[in-house]
């Protein structure tokens, strides 16, 4: 079964009362693995397979929920690793690897990138099941990035992306519409335009004034 | 709620001034009922009875509101004060054997008990309750046509907030082991389907399913007429309305789960951004946007969090509920929830600072300024507190673990929700120091911002990514999803970096001199009235002395 012809199968499998039957978890899980596989994502099957280890503890998979919060973290900037948390029991988020996944989680929420790209060499086997999970989170940052600098440094930008190689680095910069200058930066947006002074000056409109005009008859 | 009128034409048959004024009678009333005996029913609360089955059954909504928003609280407030309303079997010999008004009048009856014992329902009330509910949901939905009731939408949308509470409640109780007998657990053990959070959800969700309700909403927001879909129980008003209620419902009970995407999915077809379009009960309204900006909160949508904050405080300001309804025993309800909005208002505005209503602002800063200056500097605590006061009372959904209470599959969820929302507070906490620094320059370099912030260059430049980060997030546009929406830096303060160069954008206000100019021509106006009044006063009072 292809990709698309699960997703659609799953789309049924959520409808109504039926997103709470312990029945569908043995094909969840096995689409979460299938999105792991195959970079794809779906929040809303995830989240309901949280929801069924919630209300059925005994089914809970470790496991699982490891590959559905490092998925979550690949769809940054939206908040899908929050509402995930929110339904993971408090006593399985101190256990490993769960621990090590939100503290990832945390050094990608503060932008601590270079952090980030450290501990994703250190713990590299939990990624090992996920396709272009490096490739997913370089997205987030260089949106973070674009959304922040009008022109960045490019040793720094190389930094924050882990580390690529110049073909590497090229190529992201390609992809993103960004520019190489003579001098070292590179180009990102014209944040001119997006980011200006709002001057909020008050309108005083007619029917401040007719009331005032009003009390002149009188 | 049209109560004018009612106190000239006297629907009863019975003596309506209510309090004989006589305490020893009004109290002997109180002390006739005793459990398990046989009680002879007041001659009033007779009459009561038999006109409020005699409304249901010819499905007189004004005078079913009547006795049900009015007459049942004041009867209630004199005669079971301290105990209970006769149970069923006590009314049978006055109303006959009417399973639904039975019903219905159960439902008061228990909802009377649960509000008024101090030490909550025992557990065997708490299940007759919940029998209850099946009774009168299995009335309605295993009907082969709509069935004839007619309800106010009040009490229908009481009904279904009731019954969540209930299943709250019970589950609160429940996972309170230590303080149980045997016997209790043995029970709540063998009977694990009471109470059950699928129960709960599996009503909610046949209601929705058979008011065909997003079906109708989706209708009505093309602007088209909703009976078209509502199909033959769609179109009743009980089913419309109670389908709509557990929507709502289900918002509610995703929440208290912490489920925050079910939550804002599950209105998927309502328009949050017409308020009153649908029905006019505010208690609904309240809880509606109360959950709608809480789930934002929690998503991190800070702007929608703040929209949906703001027009349901201004709402609540607006129809002036608070001071008209006074009395009633929903103001209490939407008195804390105000309360609690107002404090959810107050973190979201430190997190995410914006413009809001004016008038708002005002009486944020004015009650809440010393909780918002606490959180401003950065205090933990401070976010802590209004959270934990402000946030709705979250439910573990299974039973816990009789055998030993000491190992539970659950910890208590509300620690888990205030965990994750400190963990974010904590991942922002340096937002406002840095933005307090921001606010008084236009341009300056790194180097020199990073001096004054006591941090290392590639510490600051870390924050202020993570600065704008945080404060971009998915904002409501269009459409009728609460999910949808695009990525806006709606903040006050904005920036950019260029190289090395620091470049900030500030909303600046200008002063309002107008409103205040205009307040002052009133005042001064007011002024010169009362002077000119006070001289003719002299005036006719020394032509007057003259006279005599």
């Amino acid at each position: 079964m292809d990709f698309e012809e699960m997703e659609e199968r799953i789309a049924q499998m959520m409808t109504g009362i039926n997103r709470y039957n312990p029945e569908n978890l043995m094909t969840l899980e096995m689409y979460v693995n299938m999105q792991c596989r195959e970079n794809k994502y779906d929040l809303e099957a995830n989240l309901a397979v949280l929801k069924l280890y919630q209300l059925n503890p005994m089914h809970f998979k470790k496991p699982v929920t490891a590959l559905i919060l490092l998925k979550a973290l690949t769809n940054l900037p939206h908040s899908d690793f929050t509402l995930c948390k929110c339904l993971i029991d408090e006593s399985y988020q101190m256990e490993e690897p769960i621990t090590t996944i939100l503290h990832i989680a945390k050094l990608l929420e503060m932008c601590k990138f270079k952090e980030f790209w450290v501990e994703v060499d250190e713990k590299a086997s939990l990624f090992l099941d996920l396709k272009d999970f490096n490739n997913s989170i370089r997205k987030y940052i260089c949106h973070v990035v674009s959304i922040t600098y009008q022109q960045i440094d490019q040793v720094l930008l190389s930094d924050l992306l882990g580390s690529l190689t110049e073909m590497e680095l090229q190529q992201w910069i390609k992809a993103m519409n960004w520019k190489e200058m003579p001098d070292g930066y590179i180009f990102i947006n014209n944040q001119e335009e997006n980011v200006k002074t709002k001057n909020i000056t008050e309108k005083i409109g007619f029917d401040n004034v007719s009331s005032v005009m009003k009390l002149c008859r009188s | 709620m049209a109560y004018s009128g009612h106190d000239e034409v006297d629907p009863y048959a019975y003596d309506r001034s209510y309090h004989t004024g006589d305490p020893n009678q009004d109290f002997g009333y109180e002390q006739h009922y005793q459990p398990g005996k046989s009680y002879i029913v007041p001659e009033e609360i007779k009459n009561f009875l038999l006109f409020f089955q005699r409304s249901v059954s010819e499905g007189n909504v004004a005078d079913i509101s009547t006795c049900y928003e009015h007459d049942f609280n004041k009867l209630s407030e004199r005669f079971f004060k301290n105990s209970p309303w006769p149970d069923a079997e006590n009314i049978i010999q006055t109303v006959g054997n009417d399973q639904v008004f039975l019903i219905l009048y159960k439902e008061l009856f228990y909802r009377h008990i649960i509000a008024r014992t101090q030490s909550g329902p025992t557990q065997e009330q708490r299940f007759e309750s919940y029998y209850n509910y099946c009774n009168f949901f299995n009335y309605i939905l295993n009907a082969d046509g709509p069935v004839g009731l007619q309800l106010p939408d009040q009490w229908l949308w009481d009904i279904i907030d009731e019954f969540i509470y209930q299943f709250q409640d019970f589950c609160k109780y429940r996972s309170k082991i230590a303080n149980k007998s045997d016997e209790e657990i043995a029970f709540l053990r063998t009977n694990p389907k009471i109470w059950n959070v699928h129960s709960v959800l599996n009503v909610l969700h046949s209601l929705v399913d058979k008011s065909n309700i997003n079906a109708q909403l989706e209708m009505y927001g093309k602007g088209d007429d909703p009976d078209l879909l509502g199909g033959e129980f769609g179109r009743h008003p009980l089913y419309k309305m109670l389908g709509y209620f557990s929507l709502i419902g289900l918002l509610r009970l995703h929440s208290l789960l912490g489920d925050y995407y079910q939550a804002i999915k599950v209105l998927e077809y309502i328009e949050l951004d017409k308020q009153t379009s649908y029905t006019q009960v505010p208690t609904c309204q309240v809880t509606t946007y109360y959950y709608v900006g809480f789930a934002y909160m929690m998503m991190r949508r800070y702007k929608d969090a703040i929209r949906s904050f703001s027009s349901i405080l201004l709402y609540i300001q607006r129809t002036n509920y608070m001071v008209s309804t006074s009395g009633s025993y929903q103001i209490d309800v939407v008195k804390k929830m105000n309360d609690q909005i107002m404090n959810l208002l107050a973190i979201c505005l430190v997190l995410h600072p914006m413009r809001i209503d004016e008038g708002l602002q005002a009486a944020l800063s004015e009650k809440y300024g010393e909780k918002i200056q606490r959180m401003e500097k950065g205090e933990p605590q401070a976010f802590d507190d209004a959270f934990s006061y402000a946030c709705p009372r979250f439910l573990s959904p299974v039973p816990p673990n009789y055998d030993d209470p000491n190992f539970n599959f659950h910890k208590e969820p509300f620690t888990l929700q205030v965990k994750v929302f400190m963990e974010e507070v904590e991942q922002q906490i340096s937002i406002p120091t840095i933005r307090s620094f921001l606010k008084l320059y236009t341009t300056m370099p790194i180097s020199k911002l990073s001096a004054f912030l006591d941090m290392s260059e590639d510490e600051f430049k870390t924050h202020l990514l993570c600065f704008k980060h945080k404060m971009n997030s998915l904002v409501w546009t269009k459409g009728t999803s609460g999910l949808e929406g695009e990525f806006q830096s709606g903040s006050e303060v904005d920036f950019y970096i260029d190289k090395e160069m620091v470049h900030i954008a500030d909303t600046k206000v200008a002063r309002r001199y107008g409103e205040f100019f205009i307040q002052q021509i009133h005042k001064f106006s007011e002024l010169n009235k009362a002077m000119k009044t006070k001289q003719q006063l002299a005036n006719e009072d020394f032509s007057g002395g003259q006279r005599f």
